[in-house]
Formats: C-alpha cells, sequence, structure tokens
C-alpha cells in the first residue's frame, strides 16, 4: 500500500458522504458554468462569416421609428455598397400563439442571397423567392419546430399592421447564427396591409472590409438634417445595441453567479471537514504513530482535493457534453441558439473546484493540528 | 405517539454549529428564488395598478397596443359630442389624443442606449390621470419642446434631470420637470404635448383616444355604441382592463429563475442529505435507546424528517429575510412587448415568501428522507452496541 | 430509601393502555394455548421461562454461537446476577429476556408472554409496559432534561400531561434526584445519570427491570448507591431485577448469580 492508496481508500470510506460530496460539487459547478455560459452568450454576439461587412441603418429616433423607401436610391449611389435592402419588421403571430418564437422581416428578395451569402439554401429557393410575390423563406430551426416544408402555407396576423399576410414557403435555409426567421417579400407588404412608401430599416453590405467606416460616414451624412436622419452602424454594433437594452440582466446573471460560488464552498466546505472529524480517532493514531502534522495535512488535503477535482470533472465535463451535443435550442425554448462552453470557462470553473478543495481542507486540517493524541484517542471509546 | 417537538427543535439547535453551513446554503437557495421570481412577477405587474376607472381607452380596432395603434383626428371629431364623455367647467369633452413614439436614449452609466417611451398627451390629459403627480420642476407647456419625465426613468438615462436639454429627430428639446406615477406603467414614460409631438415626430395621426365618462352606465353605453359604429372601426375598454391585460413577458426571467431553483435546490438537497447522516451518525445509541422504551421505527423516521424541515424551515425564513430589503426597491430593462425600457419593483409577495419557505421544506424534507429511513432501519442492537 | 415501598405502591398500573390490554389479552390466549400444558402450573411463581434458547449469529463471515441452547427459569422477585467474562452471551441472554433480540431458536416467556413469538410493533408495546432497560452508558437523550428523559416512555401510554409529571416527580423523588428535575444530563454526574435512567426504567411499573452492566461506568461509590437502590426495588417493590455484571461484588447484592461461559450455562 502506498500513501496515495491510503488516502483513496481513506475517502471511500464512507462511500454515501464521498458520493454526496462530489454530486454537491458537481452540480454547483454545472450551474456556475451554465451561468457563465449564458452570460457570455448574452454580452457577445454571435461572430457570423459575414458580419464583418454587413451595415445596420435605423431611424435616429429609434428602430421603431420608420424611414422612407426613397432613401435607397441616395445609398445605392455610395461608394463602397456593394448590395441595398430594405428589412421591415411584420411582428406576426403564428398559429394563435401568445408570443412570437420567430422573426419575420420584409425584404428585397433579389438582395437576400447578396446580403446573407453564408447562408446555404436550394437555388429553387432563391430563384422561388424573386419569382413568387407571395413567397417566403423560412429558416430550418423553424421548419422543424412546426414541421413546414417547401410549399406550405403560413398564415401570419400582424400584431403592427392592420390584418394577417398568407405566405408560401418558397425555401428553407441554414447555415447562419439564427436560423429561425422568416423573410418575405417588400412589395408585397406594400401592396396589402403595409405602408407603401416607408421601410423599416436598411441591410447594407460593403464591397470590403476598408469600405466599412467610409460607407458608415456617409450614410449619416447623406441623411443629416431631413426628416429622416439615420444612423447607421456595423452589424455587431447593431446587435451590442440590443444587448445593452437588456441593461441590468448581465448584473443579474454576474451576481447571481458569485452567489452560487459562495454557496457552494460554503456548503462543500462544511460536507467535507465533516468527514474528516468523524475520523480524529485515526489521525490521532496515525499521529501516535509518528506521522507528522505536515503529512497529516498532506492527507486531509489530498482527500479534500480529490472530491473537488471529482466534482469538478463531473460537473464541467458534464456541462460540456450536454451543451456542445444537446440542442440548445430546443433547450432554452428558442431564446439561446447557441451555448458555447468555452475553455476559458471551464478553465474558471475548474479554477473554483481547486480552491474548494483547499478552502474545505482548512477548518479540519486547523482542528487536527490543535489536537492533541490524548484527546484524539479519548474520542471514540 | 410522537416523539416531542422540543425534542426534534433541540436537536436542531443543540448541533448549530454543524449545520450553520446547510441552513445558510439553503437560506442562500431561497433567497436567490424569492429574488428571481419577483423580479418576474414585478416585470410582469408593472403595468399593473395602471389607470383611473372612470376612464375609457380607445384604439383602433384589431390592435393590441397603444405603440401600434393609429387613430384620426376624423375619429376624435365624430367622438367630441357624444353625451357620455365628461364634460370640465369650460363646457369641453375631457379627451386626451395621444402619441406614442419611441426615442433611443443614452443611458446614464454609458453603457449604450434604449428606447424610452414618449407620450404626447393633449391639455386635459394630466387631469385625466390623477395617479400621476409632479414631483419637480413644472408640467410642459403646450406649443413648447418641453418634456416632463418620470423621475424613476430620469435616473437611468442621461439627460434627463430637470433644465436639461436632449436631442431627437434633429432638435433639442428641453427637460422642465419630473413626475411620479404612482407605481404605474406611467413611471416609463417621458410627457409631453400632443400635437408638439406629432410635429416633432412627422406623424398625422395619434396613437388613442382616453375618454373620462359621466358614469359608469355611461361608459357602457359609450363602449356598446363604439362597437356598433362600422364608420369608426374603434375598440373601447375601461382604461384600467386595458392596462390590466398588457402583461408584460417575463418568460425569459422566470425561465432563469426555474433552472436556478432546480440546479440549486439539488445541491440544497445533498446539503441537507449530508447534514441529516452525520446527524443520524452521531445519534445511534439514543436511537437504539429510544427503540428500547417502546418508539415504533415510524415514529424514528417521523422524527427525523421533521428535523430535516425544522433545519430547512429556518434556513428559508432565514433567506426570506435576506430578500426583504429588495421589495420595492426600482429596476429596468426592456420589455419585450413594448421593445422599450420599463420601469418596475422587486414585488416580494407574502405569497411569494410562502412559496419559498415551502420550497425550503421540500428541500428538508427529501434531504432527510434517507437519512431517516436509515435511522428507522437501525437494528436496535447495533444501535446500543455504537459508540 | 424506606419510604421509597409505600411510594412506589402509588404508582398504580395506570400504565396499561386500554386498547393495549384487549389485544394483549387475545395474544395471550393464543401463546399461552401454544405452549406444553405442564408450563401453565408454574406460571403463577416464575416470571422468566426459558427454554432451549439458542441464538448464533454471523460476524463478517463467521458464525458465532452466542448461546448454545440455555434452559433457565427466573421466580417473580428475585435479583438476579448473570456473570461471565466478555463474550459469554451474558448480554444476548438479556437482550432476549427484555425483548430487545431475537433468539434463533428456543423460546423465552415472560409473564406467561411467549416474546419471542411477538412481531416488530408487539415487542416495542410489550417492552414499554413490562420492562424497564438500564444501559451501562445511561443513554440519556442529551437535549432533554432529567425530567423529560423520565417522561418519555410515559409518552407512548394514554396518560394525560398531568397524570405524566405527576409519575416522573415521584419516580425522581424514588431515585432521589427530586431538586434536579431541571437539569440535562451533561449538568449531572455520572452516578446521577444512572439513577435519573433507574427513574426512567421505572416510571411505567414494569414487572421486569434488566440492567446492562449498570456500574460498569461509575465510581464505586455510586456504584454502591445505585446497586442499592436496585437492591431496595426488589425487596420493598416485589420487582425483578436481573442484572449482567462482570464484578463479583455488584453480584454480590443479588439472590442468586448464574454463570455463563461460552454461551453455556455452567454449573
Amino acid at each position: 500500500m502506498t500513501i496515495s492508496t491510503f488516502v483513496f481508500k481513506n475517502a471511500l470510506r464512507n462511500k454515501r458522504r464521498a458520493v454526496l460530496s462530489v454530486s454537491s460539487v458537481a452540480v454547483s459547478l454545472f450551474l456556475l458554468v451554465t451561468l457563465q455560459v449564458a452570460l457570455r452568450e448574452l454580452t457577445l454576439p454571435p461572430p457570423s462569416a459575414g458580419a464583418e461587412l454587413r451595415v445596420a441603418v435605423r431611424n435616429k429616433i429609434s428602430l421603431t421609428n420608420p424611414l422612407p423607401a426613397r432613401q435607397r436610391g441616395i445609398i445605392e449611389r455610395i461608394s463602397g455598397v456593394q448590395a441595398v435592402s430594405p428589412f421591415t419588421w411584420f411582428g406576426g403571430r403564428y398559429k394563435n400563439e401568445e408570443g412570437m418564437s420567430f422573426a419575420q422581416f420584409a425584404m428585397d428578395p433579389v438582395e437576400l442571397r447578396p446580403l446573407f451569402g453564408e447562408a446555404r439554401m436550394s437555388r429553387e429557393g432563391y430563384e422561388k423567392f424573386a419569382a413568387d410575390r407571395d413567397a417566403c423563406v423560412l429558416g430550418k430551426i423553424t421548419a422543424e419546430k412546426y414541421h413546414l416544408k417547401v410549399g406550405d402555407a403560413m398564415r401570419l396576423d400582424s400584431t403592427i399592421y392592420p390584418g394577417s399576410l398568407t405566405f408560401h414557403i418558397a425555401g428553407i435555409y441554414s447555415g447562419t447564427p439564427d436560423d429561425r426567421n422568416m423573410f418575405f417579400r417588400q412589395d408585397y407588404l406594400d401592396e396589402s396591409i403595409g405602408t407603401p412608401g416607408y421601410v423599416g430599416m436598411w441591410w447594407l453590405k460593403v464591397k470590403t472590409a476598408d469600405d466599412m467606416a467610409p460607407v458608415i460616414k456617409a450614410v449619416n451624412a447623406a441623411f443629416q438634417n431631413t426628416s429622416a436622419e439615420v444612423r447607421a452602424e456595423s452589424e455587431r454594433n447593431f446587435q451590442l445595441g440590443f444587448i445593452s437594452m437588456l441593461g441590468n440582466v448581465k448584473k443579474l446573471i454576474a451576481s447571481i453567479s458569485t452567489v452560487v460560488v459562495f454557496t457552494l464552498v460554503l456548503v462543500s466546505a462544511s460536507t467535507m471537514s465533516m468527514a474528516v472529524r468523524e475520523r480524529f480517532r485515526e489521525l490521532a493514531v496515525l499521529k501516535a504513530l509518528g506521522f507528522r502534522r505536515r503529512e497529516l495535512f498532506a492527507f486531509i488535503l489530498a482527500e479534500s482535493f480529490g472530491l473537488a477535482a471529482a466534482g469538478g470533472l463531473l460537473g464541467i465535463g458534464g456541462a460540456y457534453a450536454i451543451f456542445t451535443f444537446g440542442d440548445v435550442g430546443k433547450m432554452t425554448q428558442g431564446i439561446f441558439v447557441s451555448f458555447e462552453v468555452t475553455p476559458r470557462i471551464m478553465g474558471l470553473a475548474a479554477l473554483v473546484a481547486a480552491v474548494l478543495g483547499i478552502v474545505s481542507a482548512l477548518a479540519p486540517a486547523l482542528s487536527v493540528a490543535r489536537m492533541s493524541v490524548v484527546n484524539g484517542l479519548k474520542t471514540l471509546d | 405517539m410522537a416523539l416531542p417537538l422540543t425534542y426534534n427543535f433541540r436537536n436542531v439547535l443543540v448541533r448549530w454549529r454543524s449545520t450553520l453551513a446547510t441552513i445558510v446554503g439553503i437560506a442562500l437557495v431561497v433567497a436567490v428564488f424569492v429574488l428571481v421570481q419577483s423580479l418576474a412577477v414585478g416585470l410582469e405587474k408593472s403595468a399593473a395598478n395602471t389607470g383611473d376607472p372612470r376612464n375609457l381607452m380607445l384604439v383602433r380596432k384589431g390592435s393590441t397596443a397603444e405603440s401600434t395603434s393609429l387613430v384620426s383626428l376624423e375619429q376624435l371629431r365624430i367622438l367630441h359630442y357624444w353625451p357620455q364623455i365628461a364634460r370640465d367647467a369650460a363646457g369641453q369633452p375631457v379627451i386626451s389624443a395621444d402619441l406614442i413614439c419611441l426615442i433611443s436614449q443614452p443611458r446614464i452609466d454609458g453603457h449604450g442606449e434604449a428606447n424610452v417611451s414618449v407620450r404626447g398627451v393633449s391639455p386635459l390629459g394630466v387631469a385625466l390621470r390623477p395617479q400621476v403627480k409632479l414631483v419637480s420642476g413644472r408640467w410642459f407647456t403646450p406649443g413648447r419642446r418641453e418634456v416632463t419625465v418620470s423621475h424613476k426613468l430620469a435616473s437611468r438615462f442621461a439627460g434627463f434631470a430637470v433644465g436639461d436639454t436632449f436631442r431627437t429627430a434633429g432638435k433639442a428639446v428641453t427637460v422642465v420637470g419630473k413626475f411620479d406615477g404612482g407605481n404605474s406603467a406611467f413611471d416609463s414614460e417621458v410627457w409631453m404635448d400632443a400635437d408638439e409631438a406629432r410635429a416633432l415626430f412627422d406623424r398625422d395621426e395619434y396613437s388613442s383616444f382616453l375618454v373620462r365618462t359621466t358614469s359608469p352606465e355611461a361608459g357602457q353605453a359609450l363602449i356598446s355604441r363604439i362597437e356598433a359604429d362600422r364608420r369608426l372601426t374603434l375598440l373601447a375598454e375601461p382604461e384600467v382592463k386595458y392596462y390590466g391585460d398588457q402583461t408584460a413577458t417575463a418568460l425569459p426571467i422566470r425561465m432563469l429563475g426555474n433552472f436556478l431553483a432546480t440546479a440549486m435546490s439539488i445541491g440544497a438537497v445533498f446539503a441537507a442529505m449530508n447534514t441529516m447522516y452525520a446527524s443520524v451518525g452521531a445519534r445511534t445509541r439514543e436511537i437504539g435507546t429510544l427503540r428500547v422504551l417502546g418508539f415504533r421505527r415510524r415514529t424514528i423516521l417521523a422524527g427525523f424528517v421533521v428535523e430535516g424541515a425544522l433545519l430547512a424551515a429556518i434556513g428559508g425564513a432565514l433567506g426570506c429575510l435576506l430578500a426583504l430589503p429588495m421589495h420595492g426597491v426600482s429596476t429596468g430593462t426592456m420589455s419585450f412587448n413594448s421593445f422599450s425600457e420599463t420601469v418596475f419593483q422587486f414585488r416580494i409577495t407574502p405569497w411569494l415568501a410562502a412559496k419559498g419557505m415551502i420550497f425550503a421544506v421540500v428541500v428538508g424534507v427529501i434531504g432527510s428522507l434517507l437519512p431517516a429511513i436509515r435511522a428507522a432501519r437501525l437494528p436496535v442492537i447495533t444501535a446500543l452496541k455504537s459508540v | 430509601m424506606s419510604g421509597a415501598a409505600l411510594l412506589l405502591k402509588t404508582i398504580s398500573p395506570f400504565a396499561q393502555c386500554r386498547g393495549f390490554r384487549g389485544r394483549m389479552a387475545r395474544r395471550q390466549i393464543e401463546l399461552f394455548s401454544s405452549g406444553p400444558p405442564s408450563l401453565l402450573y408454574f406460571v403463577a411463581e416464575t416470571i422468566v421461562q426459558i427454554r432451549e434458547l439458542t441464538k448464533i449469529y454471523a460476524q463478517g463471515e463467521i458464525q458465532v454461537t452466542a448461546l448454545d441452547r440455555i434452559s433457565l427459569e427466573i421466580a417473580a422477585g428475585e435479583f438476579l446476577a448473570l456473570m461471565g467474562p466478555s463474550g459469554s452471551g451474558k448480554s444476548t441472554l438479556l437482550h432476549i429476556i427484555a425483548g430487545v433480540d431475537r433468539p434463533t431458536s428456543g423460546e423465552c416467556r415472560v409473564q406467561g408472554v411467549n416474546v419471542t413469538r411477538l412481531n416488530e410493533s408487539e415487542l416495542a408495546d410489550w417492552r414499554n409496559h413490562n420492562v424497564g432497560f438500564i444501559f451501562q452508558t445511561f443513554n440519556l437523550i442529551p437535549v432533554l432534561t432529567a425530567a423529560e428523559n423520565v417522561e418519555l416512555p410515559l409518552l407512548l401510554t394514554r396518560l394525560g400531561r398531568r397524570e405524566r409529571h405527576r409519575q416522573v416527580e415521584t419516580a425522581l423523588a424514588l431515585v432521589g434526584l427530586g431538586d434536579r428535575a431541571k437539569h440535562l444530563p451533561r449538568q449531572l454526574s455520572g452516578g446521577q445519570e444512572q439513577r435519573v435512567a433507574i427513574a426512567r426504567a421505572l416510571v411505567t411499573d414494569p414487572a421486569l427491570i434488566v440492567a446492562d452492566e449498570p456500574t460498569g461506568n461509575l465510581d464505586s461509590h455510586s456504584a454502591q448507591e445505585v446497586l442499592a437502590v436496585l437492591q431496595s426495588l426488589r425487596s420493598d417493590a416485589g420487582k425483578t431485577v436481573i442484572m449482567v455484571t462482570h464484578d463479583p461484588k455488584a453480584a454480590a447484592f443479588g439472590t442468586r448469580q448464574i454463570h455463563l461461559e461460552k454461551g453455556e450455562l455452567s454449573p
């Protein structure tokens, strides 16, 4: 028997307590990882292939104010602009559901591919979208959720425009960071229940990365002092703007994570010190046999470290497995589409586990240090 | 016959040092649970408590919210002379034609922008809403680009102090006063003159009408009349009911709360289990003695479950106390319904606190079940011989 | 302790629970009729009858014979000292008589009742009413006061609160600890703790008092006191006391001594 097998056997003496300790560490670390990942997802929009070259243009007053359709001509003539499309929020409810689980936008069908090159769809899809008035394209996630396929009809009641519209699915796309959205034709909206002459916002694609800054500047300048001033910004900043609207949610999650870590350390530390207190007599015997204080410390530390490590492996590994191989969209009802467990987050959790292992060993180590052999032997008669 | 509660209670107290960590752990779990739920409740109820029972809200038929409703001057002219509408001292009908518009404003902490709801009201609009009271400065003057902002909203955004000027739609607007909305939806709004707003934001039409009726019966009559009138394409309902139906979606917050509660409660159950196992382990001789004296196995089981529940209840009470200071604290976030900043309060209702306690007790019972079964199953002899 | 007899007499047989008596009566008829007819003759004088009692238990992978076909009769009013070296089975025998353990084979009748045939709950009830147990390690509940400890067995009866408190007072007065009623066990000396335990054993007025090394954890002075109390229980109150001990000086307090060696009675 070596020292390490001794420690190992010792830890497993009370199997039930070992299991409970490991489980509680695992659960808490799982929670910590999940919260950190959620926080990261909420504060960092997912980078997508074409995002560096896209620009969002909205009414300067607020996103909810419309822009005149005639602005398009002016934007197209700015150098560096490769593609332009209107983007109008429809706000439709599907099948009388309480909330909206997917967004719908009216746009220029011809500009779909130029603007969103990373999307993958069949060629017929693009063609039908450009040809049929009431055509729409649907993201894969939404199509699967409602069991829709190409050719199916969809009816949406708008909460913004008076009335509802029926569309036919021309194609189903995938490959974007958010495969839930539905796109249909601006002219269809204008002719039916929309407000012709107005669009929600513009999306542009610039030719190269260097064109980004000058184009943004030019667009903002073009409409200054008109009745519809705009704010043009890169897609990334546009998304960040949304996130900043959530405001306090980040603070909330961050503070909850702190509380969780604290609770975790507290509970697990007390559990492990209970385990050691149980074995004072053994430790006293070891001391009588000649083991020095620091060797006893090492035993205690090794045991609590081992338990924490086991719990860490289980909790962090479990989180990684579930979120990497599981369907996050389904689990969170579509609130999150991606849930990446980064090495940095795993490292942070592992650090917490290590700290936990050390802290839990502190109290028992202190008691052992102060214990005299005689008292220790007396504790279990 | 059951073991006396004093026995259980004293056992919980006597081992306080070793159970303290578990109690604090449960307290924290309950506190987090109560706080997150109270956040959700606060957001959902942010529009409750809004409106005067004598008022009717008129929006476009088919519209779900003021912000997407459009009503016209024509319709206003038609309504003007209806007898069900109350009149003021000067004989004018008490109607406000409102315009809702969202503007993007920078936050006071410099972390980005958020949408703020601007409500343009007619001169009688303030009087129609007696729950709104001026707290500093003065009301805006019709015809001038002035606003009076909710003081709760003002504290969250830059440029909303009395005397400040901010720019929107290419023009400068001055803040001349602050009001208190009385913990209603109006706490999330900026008010100005309706016609001034229409000019500023280049709108032809209004969003809604708010009318004061002469009596409840007149109100009913008005609703029916509007329903019947094809020309008008309006929908009328009591203002209080309109806001009552506007429940903000706090679904993401509720989901977060449920997830946290579940995960943390699993950890709490393990902690309780550990504590109770330790307790049983330390008292095996005591258990044996009780059995010898004639107490039944199920009595022993019940005793330990009660102790677990007591332990957890103490933790739960502590947790509720920890969460309590947050009650009434104002905060805000973007509401996915109105797409604008909504100010609301943490609402810790007695029912929510009770739910927190029940949650704690359930955790305690589940956690102590297995140890209690172990205690009950101890063979008497072994228990007596143990140390 | 001379007034003890009088006081003891006032602890009337209140502890019999009505429902329990009915059930026990029916069971007694069953158990009585299941035994051989010759035993019926001795029921009045003999309080404990043991026939061919054997106890074998497994310790890890080894089978240990604790008791090997023991037969024994104990008369009412005896103070019996069970002696023997460690591992002789004396505690095991005591536990079986007290209804705390079951034999592997054989039978044990206490006051005519075949305790080896009672089920778990019947045994629990039977112990509560018929046996007072005194342990070497006192086994008082640490969080309860002396009075509450003594009251514990009474909680299983149908007595009201006032009645219970009266009996507790009497029992504590009997062992001379009336003024320590509100003390916790940790505030009492070893000797005092054991006397509280005796009061607890007495409080349901059982016919049988069973003591497992009652003086093992006491100094000689307290030990003397405790043994004297046990003796008076027999002489003044007519209780039957069965005591396990390895100390010949303690055994001398008894009216009869029995030696056990390796699970067998030695002559």
